[in-house]
């Protein structure tokens, strides 16, 4: 169902030319790389599905299918993000590629917090916690921590890069969800390093605010995920993603006011293992 | 109206400065000081990141509101004060204690705590060079788009602080005859300072010249933020206040790195205050603390001082009350944090230095002209013993219930 909500003239005026300033983007992506160079990131979440929705469009004024896109699977999922996946997967024919971290799904036994040890997984994962500096013998299985959200995303983002030859990925990030984010440029280079092959992130929707993406999204009618009808504001792994407002939909919460990522854990594990690394702790 | 920036750089002991009798380490520091205040008897308000920087930026102390990681909604930033001023606040840091998750984000218009990047695994923190090149950027947009609105810029320098792994440039630079590898380099951190060995004092020697190297490169970043400040035209606009958070221990008093000590190798730190118009440098005697700095701050912006911030503006000179100084921490050791860690304080007045440390309900007392190094505690002998104690107790009972 779209979202219900009434968006004047003026301000779909003012969507539309955001959405133009991404499709810009998009274009120039296009002109840099062929199709088949291209990736896209995409989680079933509100700033991805905003950006494949963008990506979608270009494709379909150039008359070409959608590039190869990359969901990851890290093993703590909503149901109800899986099925929005499968059904927009099917209404707009994107070629879908799930990407896990098999080997070390498996030594967890697909079971969260389970105790995953350091020498029973494959070599390149080993390799990976060491380029992280991590030489502790086993850790818990959660995507979130800082070792499972490496080994579970980041290192699963660069084999896709790696095993499609992706020179371009289009991410879905937006200045104002973290002020961290101030700094991200639409195009960034990213030079080859240990077990990460070089390739450009490509952030065509940058620009948006948390409310002009709603606002987008209730005035171009666009499909999204019905958990954010519920209250939630930020999706991440199931568990450890928080409902910001219960029963209130994410677009008619004081978005300008309150933080979006009040809801996620990740912060503050980044922090504690920043200062674990630095010998504290 | 002026700007103002506040340069902190983690870790950096006052006596490395050659402007503090340090050598030839800090050739860029040195040579500004003509343009400096430079004040001789600054104090940390604790020993270590979370004790001090309650102190820098929010003119209040370390075990004040119950010493919660996250920083706590009744003590007020500099930033909240500014920015409501229409000052625009910047900050560009690699701290993960002052992270925005541990609520230091509040009150800046752009704040930068480098959590969303990808750190190298050895030095877990983003360099200078790279802070530099983030304020850099955010300036030009700055200068472009409101260049007409003062701006307090803070940023934070973490590359002094261990692992010490130098380039081999600055280590040459400090002492040629050591050719450690990075790993060896690492082997010292984690084998030596992490656990606080001191007992091979070559490998403490060693230790502290590789500090020394990294005190040389950040002497250089401190000349490139100048050279950008000058490109961007503002320098002859600007205030320019740098300082640390505490110092960094080399066997002083048995111990590596900054733990909840209350020494002079880590409280008794560098402040100095650059000033555009100034021509002659000027060097201040008076006893004064890091709790100083955010009032200081609202007096150069012209603002009225604030009832929650502590300390006192060091401009006027002539109003300023020289009282003690004071600082707070708790005793852990780095590396091995438990629930159990009891409160130490410190107190200086004139040149008594007076410690009490919960654990074991015991005091030290130094007399500071006579024992410069703090080594023979005189708190049974000296007759001030007691008179230092009387002020010392109100402030060690406002946290006992």
């Amino acid at each position: 169902m779209p979202i219900d909500k009434e968006i004047s003239e003026k301000r779909n005026r003012q969507c539309s030319k955001l959405v133009e300033i991404s499709k810009d983007i998009v274009r120039q992506a296009f002109d840099k790389f062929k199709p088949e160079e291209l990736g896209i990131t995409w989680t079933g979440g509100k700033d991805s599905g905003l950006g494949l929705w963008i990506i979608r469009q270009v494709c379909q004024e150039k008359g070409i299918p959608i590039p190869k896109t990359m969901i990851i699977g890290e093993g703590d999922e909503f149901e109800e993000i899986e099925q929005f996946v499968e059904k927009i997967k099917k209404e707009w024919h994107v070629p879908l590629e799930v990407c896990r971290n098999e080997d070390v799904l498996k030594i967890a036994n697909y079971t969260l917090n389970a105790p995953v040890k350091v020498k029973d997984l494959s070599e390149r994962n080993c390799a990976e916690l060491k380029r992280i500096g991590f030489d502790g013998e086993e850790f818990p299985f959660e995507a979130e921590s800082y070792v499972g959200n490496h080994l579970m995303k980041t290192v699963v983002f660069n084999q896709f890069l790696e095993r499609n030859r992706i020179k371009g990925i289009f991410q879905g990030l937006r200045w104002d969800e973290h002020p961290a984010r101030f700094h991200d440029d639409y195009f960034e280079f990213k030079e080859e390093g240990h077990l990460v092959p070089e390739h450009t992130r490509i952030r065509p929707i940058l620009h948006f605010t948390e409310k002009d993406l709603w606002d987008t999204y209730a005035a171009f009618e666009i499909l999204y995920c019905e958990l954010y009808e519920r209250g939630y504001r930020s999706l991440g792994a199931k568990t450890t993603s928080q409902i910001s407002i219960e029963g209130v939909p994410a677009w008619e919460q004081d978005l300008e006011n309150t933080e979006e990522r009040t809801g996620r854990r990740q912060d503050k594990e980044k922090a504690m293992e920043r200062i674990r690394q630095l010998g504290y702790m | 109206m002026k700007n103002v920036i506040l340069l902190t750089i983690d870790t950096l002991r006052r006596d490395v400065l050659g402007c503090y009798g340090g050598g030839s380490l800090t050739p860029f520091i040195d040579s500004i000081q003509d343009h400096c205040i430079r004040f001789n008897k600054s104090h940390s308000s604790g020993p270590y990141t979370q004790a001090a920087f309650p102190g820098i930026l929010t003119s209040s102390y370390y075990l004040e509101y119950g010493r919660q990681k996250i920083l706590s909604g009744k003590r007020v930033l500099i930033s909240e004060v500014l920015k409501k001023s229409g000052i625009v606040t910047t900050g560009f840091h690699s701290n993960p204690y002052l992270s925005g998750y541990s609520g230091w984000n509040r009150g800046w218009n752009v704040f930068y705590d480098s959590m969303e990047d990808e750190v190298d695994e050895k030095v877990p923190y983003i360099k200078a060079e790279k802070i530099n090149k983030k304020v850099e950027t955010w300036l030009s947009s700055h200068v472009t788009g409101s260049r007409d609105k003062p701006f307090f810029l803070w940023l934070h320098y973490m590359d002094v602080h261990e692992p010490y792994i130098p380039g081999r440039k600055y280590i040459d630079l400090v002492d040629s005859s050591i050719r450690l590898t990075e790993e060896e380099m690492l082997g010292l951190f984690k084998n030596v300072l992490l656990k606080r060995d001191v007992s091979n004092k070559g490998n403490v020697e060693v230790l502290r010249k590789l500090y020394c190297a990294h005190v040389r490169e950040v002497d250089e970043r401190v000349k490139e933020f100048f050279e950008i400040l000058e490109k961007r035209d503002v320098l002859k606009d600007s205030w320019v206040i740098i300082t640390t958070d505490h110092g960094d221990e080399f066997g002083e008093h048995g111990g590596l790195s900054h733990d909840g000590k209350m020494y002079a190798e880590l409280v008794h730190v560098p402040l100095i205050i650059y000033e555009p118009a100034r021509e002659n440098g000027e060097v201040v005697d008076t006893l004064v603390s890091t709790i100083d700095i955010p009032p200081t701050i609202v007096y150069l912006f012209g603002l009225s001082q604030v009832n929650a911030f502590q300390g006192h503006s060091l401009f006027p000179p002539e109003d300023y009350l020289e009282k003690g100084v004071a600082g707070e921490a708790v005793d852990k050791h780095g590396s091995q944090e438990k629930g159990e860690e009891k409160e130490v304080h410190y107190y200086r007045e004139g040149d008594l230095k007076i410690i009490y440390h919960e654990r074991g309900d015991s005091w030290e007392l130094y007399d500071l002209k006579a024992d410069p190094k703090e080594l023979h505690n005189i708190i049974e002998t000296s007759p001030y013993a007691e008179r230092m104690k009387q002020v010392v107790r109100p402030r060690i009972r406002r946290y006992q219930g």
